[in-house]
């Protein structure tokens, strides 16, 4: 089930290249349901499901299992662990929030005390204290070089929401997990990655996409929200459906695939919003930028509070975004 | 006539010749008194059935805001200023016709890779912006387009959306469309009509009209902002395209008289004919003059709601130039 | 056709970034008037082809144009715009705009009324959150016919201004695309030994990325990128601007000398005055892509001066151009196999 599928994975450790136990974990859905299952050099885990056209099409569908963090780079005389970021992780998100290492350590984020003459906090006024105190009792439990990352947490709210860190993208994992078991009897081939790196630059997908060499490709990532009192832009509303991309700063989603989700969610009986996003990126403009060009879109799940430790998803969206995928499938 | 005729005529304030030519032949045929004062005003004087109802003036301005050249560069750039009130803000990248044979020229702006940040958050004002006519240099530029030529945007009328109209100078050849219609019928009082020059620099023209004038009201047919569009608090939106001719009670010019005021907004209401309350006090117009020169009249302003006024693009809707004709007419038969 | 009315109707036709359908289309036909071979690639690059044995030599000038596309629409009906490409904000209020909704439908950019703001207000440029699209329509005919993502196009004119210069948008860089075109058709007269490859390439205003892909498949030896360069004009630093009467070439860590050598050597002996430019890292241009596509293509940059760019009144010389196309077609006609060997000592 996709809330269950998503439970699991948002509990997985995973900073932007530390991925391997989400891989693991989504291995372990998939085993048995899948016709292939491998991971390349940058440990992209790449599953196919062929289609029954020999002639189809091969889709490469993109979910990062990355998500980002704080990379110790000291460890204080007093056992403060001072930090640099992994991926887009602001002071302001991060400050008085629990997190936790690969092995298990807990700490907590402070931000002490601020820019001399007001301004927002830069990373070089954040230390995690993990209790240590001292040096070397600190690294009795961590090391330099150990990532941190918000602690997992699940947190439903009202009838439809969730809120949690790492649904960016992890909701998205989900739903791939999810397509790859429900897609049964497709024409085309159905390759799954799960890529790595993205939140540094699309990395894992652009080496993926260069040797998988699709004839299309389709990202699946989380999008900004314009629902709230003061944030309009994206104009997308959680409940409203999945959202189609027509732009952000990594691609301009090619007109055919980016139609081909509008003719799927009609076929579906789904409701989708359309996305512009006058920034990010996801792992679409690295497939449609590989070798030759390959077409490319992305379908989106409206988040709020992006890359903070409450990213807010509607279950309604997620729902509405798998029947979309099973139906885009021989649409391409 | 029809408005684009209007509209696409040259006459900056200073040079409203080829305007005033246009008006003066359809006036011609519409009235038997049309003559030229002093300051180039174009006034029309239709006598009433019944001598011995008050004598009405209904003015608007045939001028409109433009440009003049002011020097040159090197490269055979022209320099310029505004002549009216133009924000810069809305010339960057726009077309320009210059003189009356219409020489086009472009007003350009700094390539954006060319610019730092902090250059590109700066407003370029008249000092930072040229005209391109193509001359390669300074001598050529100078006998294509003399020192103190005239210049105006070169904008295509285009009627477009629902109803809605976007030309240059709208305000205010709106107001003179609307003036000669109502010269093309009879009323019981006497009726002046006064096309008048150089609003735009100062109220100028009306001025020296009202000066010689022989009414004791006058109602004066203008264009005026309207800001209700790109979720502007409605505070702030002063009038409304669609809703109807406006009466203002006030602006930075004048104070309407209250009873005329008053009439009007009954008048429509009577009538039928859409109008709304100007709802602000910003701007000021020709009925200054006629209010204060001279022996002084009673006044009241008539305007059509014009978004993006005094800029390349000024936009009205059809129904509220109807309606703009349509009150004063009735109130011309009301008398 | 002729270069001039080529560039007339070449720079009306739609092709905002990712989405050049429409003046790809246009293009490719020109293209087939002279070349073998002409396609469309999947990110809508188009190739066209004028076989010989070689070396593979690829002309690469960018068909897209800069452009806004909807992010918003508001309750009052008003439309709010992102940008696609750049473009400087200040060229918007008082324009005129094409949004390409389930309809084409004219627009206006407006923005406060002027005497409705504050002094301090007055003297900040606007910016494009300052500003919206004006469609005359009510608010629900608006959500009827328009969406967010519809693109946007700025205001079309092509005005002829004295000396043979000429003002238009997409200048940038249709020009340039207009120069591959006459050069294909002054090699009529003339032998080759390439195999010569014309790339009208997309997305350039977003990052090169039509190039880079269409060098990808394209697999060129050697390649000559046209892009325009700055015209003087007042506000810019003449260090790097340069006279609007003829083509430019760049030199610089990028561009290959020996073939940057070879290029000026033929200009002067057919009698094509360059102006040099130099480019320290970054070209800014689809150079920076095709240079290190695969295992890299040696390459030269030309173009020509215009001033305003990115504006809706880019200005430039056409004389400039039919000097710059004279030189494409004899480089073209020159190109050797034996040139890679000399490229590296």
């Amino acid at each position: 089930m996709l809330r269950d599928t998503l439970k699991t994975l948002l509990a997985a450790y995973g900073p932007t290249g530390s991925e391997h136990a989400v891989a693991e974990a989504v291995k372990g859905l998939l085993e048995g349901h899948v016709d292939s299952m491998r991971t390349d050099n940058m440990g992209n885990l790449i599953v196919e499901k062929f289609g029954t056209d020999p002639e189809g099409r091969r889709i490469m569908f993109s979910a990062h299992m990355d998500h980002i963090g704080l990379v110790v780079t000291h460890i204080e005389k007093e056992g403060f662990l001072r930090v640099s970021n992994v991926g887009g992780i602001s002071p302001a998100y991060a400050w008085r929030r629990k997190v936790v290492f690969e092995n298990g350590i807990p700490g907590v984020c402070v931000v002490e005390p601020g820019p001399k003459g007001g301004g927002q906090p830069g990373l070089e006024h954040l230390f995690i204290d993990i209790g240590a105190q001292s040096r070397e009792e600190a690294e009795k439990l961590v090391q330099i070089g150990d990532i941190a990352v918000y602690a997992p947490d699940f947190i439903p709210l009202g009838k439809h929401r969730i809120a949690a860190p790492a649904m960016d993208d992890r909701c998205a994992c989900a739903l791939l997990v999810e397509m790859l078991l429900y897609a049964e009897d497709q024409k085309n081939t159905v390759v799954g990655v799960f890529s790595t790196q993205e939140e540094v630059g699309l990395r894992g997908a652009g080496v993926a996409a260069f040797n998988i060499q699709p004839d299309v490709g389709l990202a699946l990532d989380v999008t900004a929200w314009g629902d709230t009192p003061e944030v309009k832009y994206p104009a997308v509303k959680l409940g409203e459906g999945p959202a189609v991309k027509i732009m952000d700063r990594s691609m301009i989603a090619s007109p055919k695939v980016r139609d081909a989700l509008f003719e799927a969610a009609r076929a579906a009986g789904v409701q989708v919003q359309r996305e512009v996003l006058a920034f990010g990126g996801t792992d679409g403009g690295a497939i449609q930028q590989s070798r030759g060009g390959v077409p490319t879109g992305t379908l989106s799940i409206p988040c709020r509070y992006v890359h903070s430790a409450v990213e807010t998803i509607d279950m309604r969206d997620m729902e509405g975004a798998l029947k979309v995928l099973l139906q885009f499938i021989d649409l391409v | 006539m029809e408005l684009r005729t209007l509209t696409d005529a040259f006459g900056p304030s200073g040079y409203e010749n080829p305007v005033r030519a246009l008006i003066r032949k359809a006036a011609e045929k519409r009235c038997d008194d049309v003559s030229v004062d002093r300051m180039g005003n174009l006034i029309c004087r239709k006598p009433g059935r019944d001598r011995t109802k008050p004598a009405v003036a209904v003015a608007a301005h045939m001028d409109e805001i433009g440009f003049i050249i002011t020097g040159y560069t090197d490269d055979g750039l022209l320099r310029f200023r505004p002549i009216g009130g133009i924000d810069p803000r809305v010339v960057v990248s726009k077309w320009l016709s210059i003189g009356e044979e219409g020489l086009p020229g472009v007003i350009g702006a700094p390539p954006i890779h060319l610019q730092s940040a902090e250059e590109r958050g700066q407003v370029l004002g008249f000092n930072k912006l040229y005209i391109d006519i193509g001359a390669k240099d300074q001598k050529e530029a100078e006998g294509l387009a003399p020192l103190g030529s005239y210049a105006v945007f070169d904008t295509p009328y285009m009627e477009f959306g629902e109803g809605f109209v976007a030309a240059k100078a709208l305000d205010d050849r709106i107001g003179c469309f609307n003036l000669l219609k109502l010269l093309e019928e009879e009323y019981d009082s006497d009726l002046i009509c006064v096309f008048v020059t150089q609003e735009e620099v100062g109220l100028r023209g009306s001025q020296t009209a009202a000066f010689a004038l022989e009414a004791e009201i006058a109602v004066v047919l203008e264009g005026t902002a309207a800001n209700d569009l790109g979720d502007v608090e409605e505070r702030f939106h002063v009038c409304t395209p669609g809703e109807g001719v406006c009466v203002s009670f006030m602006d930075r010019a004048s104070i309407a008289d209250r009873e005329l005021f008053r009439a009007m907004l009954e008048l429509a209401k009577a009538q039928g004919i859409p109008a709304q309350v100007k709802r602000g006090i910003t701007g000021g117009n020709d009925a200054a003059s006629f209010q204060r020169s001279g022996r002084g009249m009673r006044t009241v302003v008539l305007s059509v709601p014009c978004r993006y006024i005094h800029s390349a693009n000024n936009v009205a809707k059809w129904s509220d130039i109807r309606a703009q004709a349509d009150l004063a007419r009735a109130f011309l038969k009301s008398l | 056709m002729e270069i001039k009315a080529f560039l007339q109707e070449v720079t009306t036709r739609r092709g905002l970034p990712g989405d050049e359908g429409p003046v790809a289309q246009w293009v490719a036909e020109r293209f087939s008037e002279y070349c073998d071979e002409v396609r469309v690639d999947a990110m809508h690059s188009v190739v066209g082809r004028i076989k010989g044995e070689g070396p593979r030599l690829a002309f690469v000038a960018h068909l897209d144009e800069v452009g806004l596309m909807v992010t918003n629409i508001e309750e009052d009906g008003s439309l709010r715009l992102g940008q696609v490409g750049g473009i400087d904000p200040r060229i918007l209020p008082g324009m005129r705009l094409k949004v390409f909704g389930l309809e084409t439908l004219p627009g206006i950019v407006g923005a406060k009324a002027p005497h409705l703001l504050s002094q301090e207000e007055r003297s900040k440029a606007q910016t494009l959150g300052d500003m919206y699209v004006d469609l005359g329509l009510a608010p629900d005919k608006v959500k009827e016919l328009v969406r967010v993502g519809d693109q946007v196009q700025l205001e079309q004119r092509f005005v002829d201004l004295k000396n043979g210069r000429v003002a238009s948008k997409t200048l940038d860089d249709r020009c340039c695309v207009a120069i591959l075109y006459r050069a294909m058709q002054l090699l009529e007269g003339l032998k080759h030994q390439a195999d010569l490859y014309f790339i009208a390439s997309s997305q350039e205003e977003v990052g090169g990325r039509g190039a880079m892909t269409s060098a990808f498949h394209t697999e060129p030896d050697m390649a000559m990128v046209l892009d325009v360069g700055f015209a003087h004009q007042p506000g810019c630093d003449r260090e790097v601007t340069r006279n609007l009467d003829a083509p430019l070439n760049t030199v610089g860590p990028y561009l290959n000398p020996v073939l940057t050598k070879k290029l000026e050597d033929i200009a002067k002996q057919i009698k094509v005055s360059l102006q040099k430019e130099v480019a320290p890292r970054g070209t800014g241009t689809d150079t920076d892509e095709v240079s290190a596509s695969r295992s890299g293509v040696p390459s030269v940059l030309i173009g020509v001066p215009v001033r305003n760019m990115h504006t809706a009144v880019e200005v430039l010389d056409l004389s400039a151009l039919e000097e710059a196309a004279r030189l494409v077609a004899h480089f073209a006609a020159a190109a050797r196999t034996a040139w890679e060997e000399e490229l590296w000592n």
